[in-house]
């Protein structure tokens, strides 16, 4: 069966600070995401597996190339227009969270939420059912986030993201911040969302996190370095998490 | 702005205490400005009111009734512009009005029969007493400023014989109804009036009251009159028009507008540094959430509105809030202006005044507040989320600078007027009078020697000088002349430009005569039947005659008038009283009268220190008020940037006491050295502010000292209360531990 490409990057080039002291993160990079795939970005530090993720999202402009996002060569796009496709089409976890300070993780999400429906009501409902899907109890809604734990908040941030049934979901590091439990049940979040069918673009460093996706892209020197398609998930999968060990073991991991 | 209102009410939520504070200062703002503009479309527009509801004339001048004739009238009713002309007569003379405010008090005044029908030049009795008999009726400046009350009793002396009434009632009325304009009036029922006018016949005038077509130019209309009368040898005993009036009587209104309006703009300053201050630190403090925001969809225009509204709304609602409770101290302000303006009014609520308060206020909010966050359009998400925007110094130091400084300000000139009202009147009093003297004798002309020869081996005589004021006339209508026989021994120097008459050809003459009279050319004044020609050799100011005074030298008026009879008396001591009692009992047959001036410039005095008091209290909490308000952003969004590093001092064991104490003191070096710059500074720019605002009253030559003394003690002061307030408002680092910052 062909896949759906959702975001067709070509030619990408992205660098920081200029001169003799400029770093060339990637000078040439063509990549596919595909949907419904639940797609993992690895690397090691400093590979622009972040700086990926945020010129496929729109959340960052490379310095040249261009990214066709279901149609639309989102290159082109001014920083407004940038933000109304956001709104529309994507979803963020970060690794650091950033839920708004002092804010009820309800009116949280609501804040993403009013940006593409007008009825507030079923913003809520919508809520309340994300809520519930990622296992956080009512009485928690209107906690702000320094009332709740690390794994509440982050899962409330997931909530945050697909409040507007984004066409991807990108995470970066979403469980860089969180312990051992915590993270298992943010990671069991995604495979959740994913096997719904949402469009899943992370990365990550951990390799647990890692065999939550389908595909794996390791990208080194500015390049993809290789890929590795590890199939749907399926919990203690030895057969899995080895075929992802040896692939990132050949990558120089 | 649906989409975007619970981030509004969220933002408005975050920082509550900060919105409050920026609010009580848009409220202040709001307070003063609306009592400014209240006043001032209200104030004039009672006045016109009045003036028209009494049907006052536009224009009225006295002749002495000997002198009048029917064909005057038909002339004054030909000239161009003149629409209806009607007579009165009355009574011209000057009076000592006894136990006004506590002193004897020197006034021309004109009587009138109150039960004469008149179309022009009503005379409303607004208070009366419900006795009978040997009445008169009193203008309420006489009620407001002397002390008078309807059902008590005035005395006149004219002459040397007093003459007691009862006080029958109240006469509001817009023409004679305050001395600024050097007459005051005076009012008699029928009988009563009939038998005064009857014992000073000599004392008997007309006045001609005009009524003018709407677009008459009173100025020249004054100028053909005289003309007119002059050309007759009829002497002009006083002219005046309701512009001169008007101005004369709304001179503190005025005052107070510009010092009010003054106030507000150095508060909204404030409150504008204030909000930038706070914008850009939440910007800073924020960059990540924002970062967020714009990850998630949220584009610029909607964060900064989001960050820009609450303002808005905060200072929509303080502004409503400022404008309603500046209607319940208004009453209080009217009744303070009636004082010196003589007439009473209510001031209601003034939609145009709201507007334009809401309006201005609203506009600079959006305007500067906008102009703050404006930055976040350069905001890139993923640096704002990975934290690598260059973080720019919220300008915490130059905000503190700015508002210590504007508040310096503030407290400079409240210091001023304090030293120059309360610690040297003086001062105070000679920018508003001419001289004030300790006693004023008046004595026959031959015993004039006598008399200085007595006082010349008094001890307790500081100085003393013929002097006197007296009123002569000039082409455009009459003047209060200051007649001295040395002008170089006077104590007031009201000269402030040229020089005073040192000849008996020369002339000195008030600011209302500056612009039509250079230094140099000749004016002819007249007394009665005599005119002469003076060489104009400076200008003097005059307050209360609006400028239209002059001064000459003895022997210079003794060319046109009769020699003068009265000397000041100045002396070391503040004992006049006893001076006066002593003089009167072993020189009775010297000493015609005597004036406590000494009195009188304390109840004069004390008018104006009442209104001076009022603005030196509001600018006293206004400081202390906006300082407490500014420390509070200011350590509040200090304390909350330095959460970390506090908690980092109290983990290696600085104790709560310490931490408090060397913020605050972190603030002083920038408090001290703005208030002691700006007190400096004052030495040259309150000098100015000073002239521009005496100058709206007519004190071109304002006599106020800057003491660098109570500027340097006013400077140390505002730092230690500052202090005092850091520490105060620093004490929150208690609540931080050095577990808080782990768990943060």
């Amino acid at each position: 069966m062909n896949k759906q490409i959702v975001i067709s990057a070509k030619h990408l080039k992205k660098a920081f600070g200029k001169g003799e002291s400029i770093q060339v993160i990637y000078s040439d990079l063509n990549i596919d995401i595909y949907k419904e795939d639940f797609t993992v970005i690895m690397g090691s530090s400093g590979a622009g597996k972040s700086t990926l993720m945020y010129s496929l999202s729109g959340m960052d402009k490379p310095d040249g190339g261009e990214i066709n996002f279901d149609g639309m060569d989102i290159t082109k796009l001014n920083n407004d227009k940038l933000a109304v496709f956001r709104r529309k089409e994507c979803g963020f976890v970060f690794q650091q969270i950033y839920l708004i300070d002092k804010m009820s993780l309800m009116d949280n999400v609501i804040t993403a939420g009013v940006l593409t429906s007008k009825d507030r009501e079923d913003i809520k409902n919508r809520a309340e059912e994300l809520f519930s899907l990622v296992n956080i109890p009512e009485k928690t809604w209107r906690k702000t986030s320094a009332q709740i734990s690390g794994g509440e908040a982050q899962r409330a941030g997931i909530v945050r993201a697909v409040i507007n049934n984004p066409n991807v979901l990108f995470a970066d590091e979403p469980t860089g911040a969180l312990n051992s439990a915590n993270s298992a049940a943010v990671l069991d979040v995604f495979t959740s969302l994913h096997g719904k069918g949402q469009s899943i673009v992370m990365v990550t460093h951990d390799k647990k996190s890692a065999l939550r996706g389908n595909r794996i892209i390791y990208i080194k020197d500015g390049k993809i370095f290789g890929e590795c398609d590890l199939g749907k998930f399926e919990q203690d999968n030895i057969e899995r998490t080895e075929k992802l060990d040896k692939f990132i073991k050949e990558m120089g991991w | 702005m649906k989409k975007l209102s619970t981030l509004i009410l969220h933002n408005l939520n975050k920082a509550k205490g900060q919105y409050i504070s920026f609010g009580v200062f848009i409220c202040l703002t709001a307070f003063i400005i609306n009592i400014a503009l209240v006043l001032t479309f209200q104030t004039f527009d009672a006045y016109d009111d009045l003036f028209d509801e009494l049907d006052t004339a536009d224009v009225n001048f006295i002749i002495p009734q000997i002198q009048d004739n029917d064909n005057l009238l038909t002339e004054v009713e030909e000239i161009d512009g003149v629409s209806f002309v009607e007579k009165h007569g009355g009574v011209f003379t000057p009076v000592t009005v006894r136990e006004f405010a506590g002193s004897d008090f020197d006034m021309n005044t004109v009587f009138y029969n109150i039960d004469e029908e008149r179309k022009l030049n009503l005379l409303d009795v607004t208070e009366r007493s419900e006795k009978n008999g040997d009445s008169a009726y009193i203008p309420m400046y006489m009620k407001e400023l002397g002390g008078f009350m309807e059902g008590g009793s005035i005395t006149y002396s004219i002459d040397g014989k007093d003459h007691t009434y009862h006080i029958g009632g109240i006469v509001l009325e817009m023409q004679y109804g305050n001395y600024g304009t050097g007459l005051i009036g005076g009012y008699f029922p029928k009988e009563v009036y009939e038998e005064f006018a009857d014992e000073y016949s000599n004392h008997a005038v007309t006045e001609y009251s005009i009524k003018t077509t709407e677009n008459a130019d009173l100025s020249e209309m004054k100028n053909v009159i005289s003309e007119m009368i002059k050309e007759k040898r009829i002497t002009l005993l006083s002219i005046n028009d309701r512009a001169v009036s008007k101005q004369t009587r709304t001179m503190v209104c005025t005052l107070l507008i510009v010092i009010f309006l003054a106030i507000a703009a150095i508060i909204l300053v404030v409150s504008i540094f204030l909000s930038n201050f706070r914008i850009r630190s939440a910007i800073e403090d924020e960059l990540a959430q924002m970062g967020v925001l714009k990850a998630i969809g949220y584009t610029s225009n909607m964060i900064i509105a989001a960050t820009v509204m609450p303002y808005v709304f905060v200072g929509i609602i303080a502004t409503v809030i400022g404008i309603a409770v500046s209607y319940a101290v208004l009453p209080f302000v009217a009744g303070i202006l009636a004082i010196q303006s003589g007439f009473s009014y209510t001031p209601a609520f003034d939609i145009m005044a709201m507007l334009i308060v809401v309006l201005i206020l609203t506009l600079a909010i959006l305007l500067f507040s906008y102009i703050s966050a404006r930055k976040i359009h350069r905001l890139e998400p993923v640096n704002a989320i990975r934290g690598v925007v260059g973080k720019e110094a919220a300008g915490q130091n130059i905000l503190l600078f700015i508002v210590a400084f504007g508040i310096m300000v503030l407290l400079s000139f409240a210091g001023t007027l304090l030293y120059n009202v309360n610690i040297k009147p003086d001062n105070f009093m000679n920018t508003l009078s001419e001289e004030l003297p300790s006693v004023i004798f008046t004595t026959e002309d031959e015993k004039m020697a006598e008399l200085k020869e007595i006082l010349q081996k008094d001890s307790r005589v500081k100085l003393f000088m013929e002097y006197a004021s007296v009123p002569v006339s000039y082409t455009d209508g009459s003047l209060t002349a200051f007649v001295c026989e040395d002008f170089s021994k006077v104590t007031n120097d009201i000269c402030y430009e040229g020089s005073s008459p040192a000849k008996d050809n020369e002339i000195a003459v008030g600011n209302a005569l500056a612009d039509d009279y250079p230094i140099g050319n000749e004016i002819e004044i007249t007394v009665g039947s005599q005119s002469e020609d003076y060489i104009v050799t400076g200008y003097i100011q005059s307050v209360n005659n609006a400028g239209a005074v002059c001064q000459l030298t003895s022997k210079g008026y003794e060319k046109i008038g009769e020699k003068t009879d009265s000397v000041n008396v100045y002396l070391y001591d503040k004992n006049a009283d006893e001076f006066i009692k002593e003089y009167e009992e072993n020189y009775d047959t010297v000493v015609k009268s005597s004036v406590n001036f000494e009195q009188m410039s304390e109840n004069g005095q004390m008018m104006y220190t009442g209104i001076v008091s009022v603005i030196v209290i509001i600018l006293f909490v206004i400081s202390v008020l906006m300082v407490l308000l500014v420390m509070y952003v200011i350590i509040n969004s200090m304390i909350s940037r330095r959460r970390q590093e506090f908690g980092i001092y109290k983990a290696i064991g600085y104790t709560n006491r310490q931490l408090t104490v060397k913020t605050a003191f972190g603030f002083i070096p920038v408090v001290a050295a703005a208030s002691v710059i700006s007190a400096i500074a004052g030495l040259w720019y309150l000098p100015g502010i000073d002239n521009v605002i005496f100058s709206l009253i007519g004190a071109v030559k304002n006599q106020f000292e800057v003491s660098g003394w109570i500027l340097i003690v006013f400077a140390v002061m505002f730092t230690a209360v500052a202090f005092g307030i850091s520490v105060l408002l620093s004490a929150p680092i208690k609540k931080i531990t050095a577990y808080s910052l782990l768990k943060d």
